[in-house]
This record gives C-alpha cells, sequence and structure tokens, in this order.
C-alpha cells in the first residue's frame, strides 16, 4: 500500500506547485495593476517573479515538512529507533548553496531596479511639492509660481494633481513629525522626514483617480491624512497651473 | 587513622513552607533558578493576556469603518502599549523564564552564575513593566507614539503627557533586568558547565540562549541610551532628537540598531525550543548539529547587519548593502529548515502535542521568512512597506516562532516543571484552534497591506475596500482569543493528575534535563550522568543506540 498511497500523495501535493508554475505564461498583477507608473514599470515584474520563486521554494520546503510528518511515523513494524543518522555532508553543502543562489539572483534584480527607482535625473518635466504635516498635506507647484499651494485638512483631504506620461520630480518634506508619502497603486512611498529633503521621480502612465496615504504615524488623526492622485491630461494639466497660478496672483 | 563523624541527615520536609503565605515569600525572595524562571513565565503569559486583549480592542474597533467605541488617541495608545507589551513585556522575558529554568539544567549547572541578580532582573522587569503600562492609569492616557516611538512625534512637543516618560523609563528600567538576565546566562553558561560538557555537547536550546544573551547585550544597552536620551529632551528640553541636528534619522538608526537585534532575542531561543523538541519526537539526533550552530552564529552575526532595511523608504540609507544583508539572512534560516527537516527525514515521528506545535511554527515561520525574502528586497518594501503586509508579515515571524514555539515548550516541559502531564487531547483541540486562528487573522492582511491600508489606522473609508478583509481578521482574532479557553481548562484540569514519577516522560529525552527528577531537585541533580555526546540523557536511557553519519 505505501507505494501506492506515496504516490498519490505526490500528486496531491505537486498539484498546486504544477498551478504556481503552469500560472508562469500568464500572471497577474498579484494585486498590482500594470502600466498605473513608472514604478510600477520597473518594480512589477519582480513583484510577479519573486512570488513565483517563492511559491517554488515555499511549496516545496512545505511538502518537505509534510513529507516525513506523513510517511515517517512510528510503526511498531519498523522497530523502536530508526537509523540515529546525524550528519550528510553533501546534502548540508547543497542545501547551503541552493539558498545562497536564490538570493544572489534575487539580490541581482532587486539592486539593478532599486537604481531605477531611486534615480534622480536632470529631465524632470515638472516639480511638486509634497509637504505632509499634522494632518493632512500641502501640495505645492512651483512652475504655477511660490504661493500655488493646496492644502488639505483632515475633513477635506487634498488632491494631488499630476500630468499623465511626464516625469515629476517630487520634493518630500515635513516640519513637523515624520509621515510617511504612499501611493499604494504605483507601488511608491517615501518618509517626509524633518530636517531632510527626500525626493523622487516618476511619472504617472494612466489617466484616473487613485488613493494616497500617510504610512507613518504621525499622532492622532494619523488614519485621516488622506489624499487623491488625479492623473490628469497634459493640457488639462496646464490648465490646472494656470487656475492655481490665477487664484494665488 | 581518622575517624569520621557520621553525615546529619537532612529531613527535607523540614525546610518546607507549610502555608500559602510563606510559599509565597519562599518565591518572591527565591534565589532558585527554576523559581525565578517560573514566575518569569507566569509573569510573562498575564502579559501575553494583556497585550492579547489589547489586540482584541484593535480588532474591534477595525471591524467596520467609523469609529465605533474607541477614540483616535485611545486607538493609538491601544497599538502602542500591545506592540510594547508582546515584544518588551512578553516575548523577551518569556526567554529569559524558558532559559533559566531549562538552561541550567541543559548544562548541568547547580543554578546560574549570579542567583540573586538572576532575581533582581526579574523585579526590574516586572517594575518597568508595570511602570510603562501604568500610563493607562494617568489623566492624558498610555502612550500614543507607536512602539517604535519614532522621533520627534515622541518628544514632550507632539507627545506631552506623563504616560510617554512613563513609558520611556518603564522600558529602560526594564531594559536593564534584561541586559543583567544576558550577563547571568553568558557567565553560567561559559563557567558552569559540568565535566564533560563541551561547547559542542551543549543542546541547541542552550546555545541559543547564549548567542541571544550575546544579541542582549550588543542590542539593549543602545535603546537604554537611546530612552534616556529621549527621556533627557522629554524632560530638560535638550535636542538630542531635535530634526534640526538630523534627530528624526539619527533616532531611527538607533531605535533599529536595537529592533532589528530583538527580532532575533525573541527568535532565537524559540528556534531553539523547536529543535529541542523535534529530535525527542523523530528518536533521532539533530540533523546537521554543528552546521546548525555555525548558521545560528551567522544569523547573530547578520542580525547587527540588516537594522536599515526598517528604513528602506526613509530615502537616506544605502540600500544595496542592507538589501544583500538582509537577504543573506535567509541563508542560514533556509539552512535551520533543512536541519528540522532533516531530523524528522525517515525518522519515526510520533505527534504528541509538543510535536504538533512544533509543525505549526514550520509552516507558519515559513511563510513568514518567505514574505521576510520579498519585504528585503527595497523595490518591492517601497510597494508595501508600513502597511498590513507588514504587519501580518511580522505576526507570522513572531507569533509563529514565539507564541506557537511556547506552547510547545510548555507541553514538552511541563511534566519538568510540575511533574504532570496535560492532557493530550485538550492540548490538540488548543492547538487546532489556535492555528486556525491565527491564520484567519492574519492570512487576510497580506492582501490588506498589497490593497494599500497602512498600519496603525485606527479608521478606513467605506469605499477604500478593507471591509470585508478587516471583517474576516476581527472573526480570525475571535477565534484566536477562544483557544485559550481549551489551555486554561487543561491546566486547571490536570493539576492533580498523578506524577510521571520518572526523569523522561517522553521516552526519547536527548539533553541532560531529561537525566533528573521531574520537577528537578533544589540543586538540580542528585547524580550526573557521563557526558559524552550532545545526547547525555539519550545516551544514559538507550545505552545500545548508535549514531551514524559521521
Amino acid at each position: 500500500m505505501s507505494a501506492q498511497r506515496r504516490s498519490r500523495a505526490l500528486v496531491f501535493l505537486a498539484a498546486p506547485l504544477t498551478l504556481a508554475l503552469s500560472g508562469c505564461s500568464n500572471v497577474s498583477g498579484l494585486g498590482y495593476e500594470e502600466g498605473l507608473s513608472s514604478v510600477n514599470d520597473i518594480s512589477l515584474s519582480l513583484w510577479q517573479g519573486a512570488w513565483i520563486a517563492a511559491a517554488v521554494v515555499g511549496i516545496i520546503t512545505f511538502v518537505l515538512i509534510i513529507w516525513p510528518a506523513i510517511f515517517h511515523r512510528a510503526k511498531a513494524s519498523k522497530g523502536e529507533f530508526p537509523k540515529q543518522t546525524q550528519y550528510n555532508i553533501p546534502v548540508e553543502i547543497a542545501y547551503t548553496i541552493i539558498p545562497l543562489i536564490i538570493v544572489a539572483v534575487l539580490f541581482y534584480y532587486t539592486a539593478v531596479k532599486q537604481e531605477k527607482i531611486v534615480e534622480k535625473t536632470s529631465n524632470y518635466a515638472h516639480e511638486i511639492t509634497v509637504n505632509g504635516f499634522q494632518w493632512s498635506w500641502q501640495f505645492g507647484y512651483p512652475e504655477a509660481g511660490p504661493k500655488a499651494l493646496v492644502t488639505g485638512t483632515p475633513a477635506q483631504p487634498p488632491t494631488l494633481v499630476v500630468p499623465v506620461g511626464q516625469r515629476v520630480r517630487y520634493t518630500i518634506e515635513s516640519n513637523d513629525v515624520v509621515h510617511g508619502f504612499w501611493i499604494p497603486a504605483f507601488m511608491i512611498q517615501m518618509q517626509n522626514l524633518p530636517g531632510v529633503t527626500n525626493s523622487l521621480e516618476f511619472t504617472a502612465n494612466k489617466i484616473g483617480t487613485y488613493p494616497g496615504r500617510c504610512n507613518i504615524l504621525c499622532g492622532r488623526n494619523h488614519a485621516q491624512m488622506l489624499f487623491t492622485v488625479k492623473v490628469v491630461s497634459v493640457a488639462d494639466y496646464k490648465a490646472y497651473l494656470e487656475t492655481l497660478k490665477a487664484s494665488t496672483a | 587513622m581518622t575517624t569520621y563523624a557520621e553525615r546529619p541527615t537532612i529531613n527535607p520536609t523540614m525546610t518546607d513552607p507549610s502555608s500559602k503565605g510563606k510559599n509565597f515569600v519562599k518565591w518572591i525572595t527565591s534565589t532558585d533558578h527554576k523559581t525565578i524562571g517560573y514566575m518569569y513565565l507566569i509573569a510573562t503569559f498575564g502579559w501575553f493576556l494583556v497585550g492579547g486583549l489589547l489586540a482584541l480592542f484593535l480588532r474591534a474597533e477595525l471591524t467596520r469603518p467609523g469609529m465605533q467605541f474607541l477614540s483616535n488617541e485611545q486607538y493609538n495608545q491601544i497599538f502602542t502599549m500591545h506592540g510594547t507589551i508582546m515584544l518588551l513585556m512578553f516575548a523577551t522575558p518569556l526567554f529569559v523564564g524558558f532559559a533559566n529554568v531549562i538552561m541550567p539544567l541543559q548544562i548541568g549547572a547547580a543554578d546560574v552564575a549570579f542567583p540573586r541578580l538572576n532575581m533582581l532582573s526579574f523585579w526590574l522587569f516586572m517594575f518597568g513593566s508595570i511602570t510603562a503600562v501604568a500610563g493607562f492609569l494617568t489623566p492624558g492616557g498610555a502612550a500614543s507614539f507607536g512602539w517604535t516611538a519614532y522621533a520627534p512625534l515622541a518628544n514632550s512637543t507632539y507627545s506631552p503627557g506623563i504616560g510617554g516618560d512613563l513609558w520611556v523609563m518603564g522600558l529602560a528600567v526594564s531594559g536593564l533586568g534584561t541586559i543583567l538576565g544576558g550577563v547571568n546566562f553568558i557567565t553560567t553558561i561559559f563557567t558552569m558547565r559540568a565535566p564533560g560538557m563541551t561547547m559542542f555537547r551543549m543542546s541547541i536550546f542552550s546555545w541559543n540562549v547564549l548567542l541571544t544573551s550575546i544579541l542582549v547585550l550588543l542590542a539593549f544597552p543602545p535603546l537604554a541610551a537611546a530612552l534616556l536620551a529621549l527621556e533627557s529632551d522629554r524632560l530638560f528640553g535638550t535636542h538630542i532628537f531635535d530634526p534640526a541636528n538630523g534627530g528624526a534619522m539619527l533616532w531611527q538608526h538607533l531605535f533599529w540598531f536595537f529592533g532589528h537585534p530583538e527580532v532575533y532575542i525573541l527568535a532565537l531561543p524559540f528556534f531553539g525550543i523547536a529543535t529541542e523538541i523535534l529530535p525527542v519526537f523523530s528518536r533521532k539526533p539533530i540533523f546537521g548539529y554543528k552546521g546548525l550552530i555555525a548558521a545560528t552564529i551567522a544569523i547573530s552575526a547578520l542580525s547587527v547587519a540588516v537594522w536599515a532595511h526598517h528604513m528602506f523608504a526613509s530615502g537616506q540609507v544605502l540600500l544595496p548593502f542592507f538589501s544583500f544583508m538582509t537577504f543573506l539572512i535567509g541563508v542560514p534560516t533556509g539552512v535551520k529548515f533543512f536541519n528540522w527537516i532533516g531530523t524528522m527525514w525517515r525518522g519515526h515521528v510520533t505527534f504528541e502535542t509538543p510535536m504538533l506545535w512544533v509543525m505549526g511554527f514550520l509552516v507558519t515561520f515559513l511563510f513568514g521568512g518567505i514574505t521576510g525574502i520579498i519585504l528585503a528586497s527595497p523595490p518591492m518594501d517601497f510597494a508595501v512597506s508600513a502597511s498590513y503586509f507588514v504587519v501580518a508579515h511580522f505576526h507570522y515571524v513572531l507569533f509563529g516562532t514565539v507564541v506557537f514555539a511556547m506552547f510547545a515548550g510548555f507541553y514538552f516541559w511541563w511534566p519538568k516543571f510540575t511533574g504532570r502531564m496535560l492532557n493530550e487531547r485538550l492540548g490538540k483541540i488548543h492547538f487546532w484552534t489556535l492555528f486556525f486562528g491565527f491564520h484567519t487573522t492574519f492570512l487576510i492582511q497580506h492582501w490588506l497591506g498589497i490593497k494599500g491600508f497602512p498600519r496603525r489606522y485606527s479608521d478606513y473609508l467605506a469605499t477604500d475596500g478593507f471591509t470585508g478583509m478587516n471583517m474576516i481578521s476581527t472573526v480570525g482574532s475571535a477565534l484566536l482569543a477562544l483557544s485559550m479557553i481549551p489551555f486554561f481548562v487543561n491546566v486547571w484540569i490536570t493539576r492533580k493528575s498523578p506524577l510521571v514519577n520518572c526523569d523522561d516522560p517522553w521516552g526519547y529525552g536527548s539533553s541532560l534535563e531529561w537525566a533528573t527528577s521531574c520537577p528537578p531537585p533544589r540543586h538540580n541533580f542528585l547524580t550526573m550522568p557521563r557526558i559524552r555526546s550532545e545526547r547525555p540523557a539519550f545516551d544514559l536511557h538507550h545505552p545500545h543506540v548508535k549514531t551514524e553519519g559521521h
């Protein structure tokens, strides 16, 4: 019975693995939409690849944990003691080297991609300042003049208007405590640090509205520190800057 | 010719306290490492229940959008104290508790090196912990700046009120207790091992206690310094963590320089417990004993070089270095998994309750480890850091390790503590309710994080699409809470069950604690067996079984 039971179990346990692998040809965004921002373009393939690798490693390890729990149980027919194996040097070397190779590969892609995400260029089209304060946001559009500021309140979260398809440099600051500028759908975040000026460059690639949230605890109304990202056409963005200029002049 | 006087016979019952009051005084003034250990275990379990109760408040509030019964400020206080209690009043001293009871037995020592210091550590821990939690009794409430206390939110401008001061000073005091505990364990292991107990015959749990204690000495003094500096800012108006001087980043560096080794301070002893249990219920020696020790040393060394992976999104750290170091930690952790699997492999595996809990640990921690590798990569960290994905990740890692291995240890060593077995059937009911409760609560939180729910949010909008997932999580947390009932019933109904009256009720114990009575006598051993391998108790009870594969 043992061999039959074993092969049946193998099929049962291998099924999720096969499913995970067959998914390779058409992997979903695993929670993220493709093409929303330049960061998605860089990170999404890593996110998908890492999860496929994680699923393979995880399922293999899971099967290896469950296998002896099912098939290597104590039985009267086997006698009291198994062989008292303590070391197996080739196996030990293998299970040290293989994880090392896996993380080396992951690190390679990580290093290449993170450089692209944090890269600062001079060819950005627009500049926007993102100032976090207790407990809302102030977005500044220097192109529309120094007074072109959009300020929200906890009850009235502000809207961050950005042009589609154009690279924007965000200057990320805070004057009170640490905040976190996070746009989940764009797969990007950066801390607003008091006393430090952070910056980030990326392009929004699809017209629409996306929620943004502060994700570093900043005091009582942390959960009300929301904003909306509104991605508009370049023409609409120009018009928006003009209205800002007119209203603050 | 020499004459010897007859040795006086000491009647042990003569010194036994006869009343509850005397027993109480005996306990709180004891210098016996076992008694102090039990006090740690009981006290930390009490904190575990308090921290768990606070977590239920959080889950209840998050079930539906809108604030139902807590204010924002109360919510912030509750998650701050939930984190603080679980990490610094439950998990860290729980390690001290297990180490106190078990480690001297495993190395064949009569007690720890500094028994009175040991008791002082306990009282520092309790006094400090009560101080920190006492903030709830003050008019302004307890600390509400998160257990990470980021500067400048934690200073007196943004977080006025005595609750914050009590938190800072309470943790400094309790941290001193932990540091002294670390000193005690290191000294004990280096100087008080029984004859024949070489370092490479020492059980993995004791090895992990040693390495954990070294990490305590590396991590807790910087925390103490940072806390005292923070209090100086709060009280005397100094500018150590003033953002104008780069204080915001200084705090993050100091805090995480403590905070990341702390994760391994919490994990290693509990890896040790799992490593003690697997061979006993596989009837085999640990697979790759020396490799496992090397892996643990590697983890400890790497754990002090990865702190800035908590700060990837700060824009102020060298991403490739900290990312690579973090990935590297995955390698020795993977090695540990294969040691554990190899121990079971072709063993004669049986599933008494402790083994079941270890399986729960392996499966849960496996998933926590995998999401850890995901978070080690800054591009992916930028997507999900500081979200519920991270909350889910660290609960898989910490709950998976600490709580599963704690219960494994309780069921495993209960006869050693009390002389009586816990009930197996109730133990299994306890395990399965906790297992399903845990995974229902936390698995869904990965999706919540990916969908954009930030951690430490007291509320969300009905339009956010978080409601269903939060409801599932809350239902899971209720099941998780209910799983404590079979455990309490178990402890209660077995309080007068028959004594095991043997050294090793499991039958295949390896390490030295299974070579003395249950419970052990005052100074642990009446006779010391020969120690010629890392399985002295097994060699004693099964002298004919030979180890292979050297």
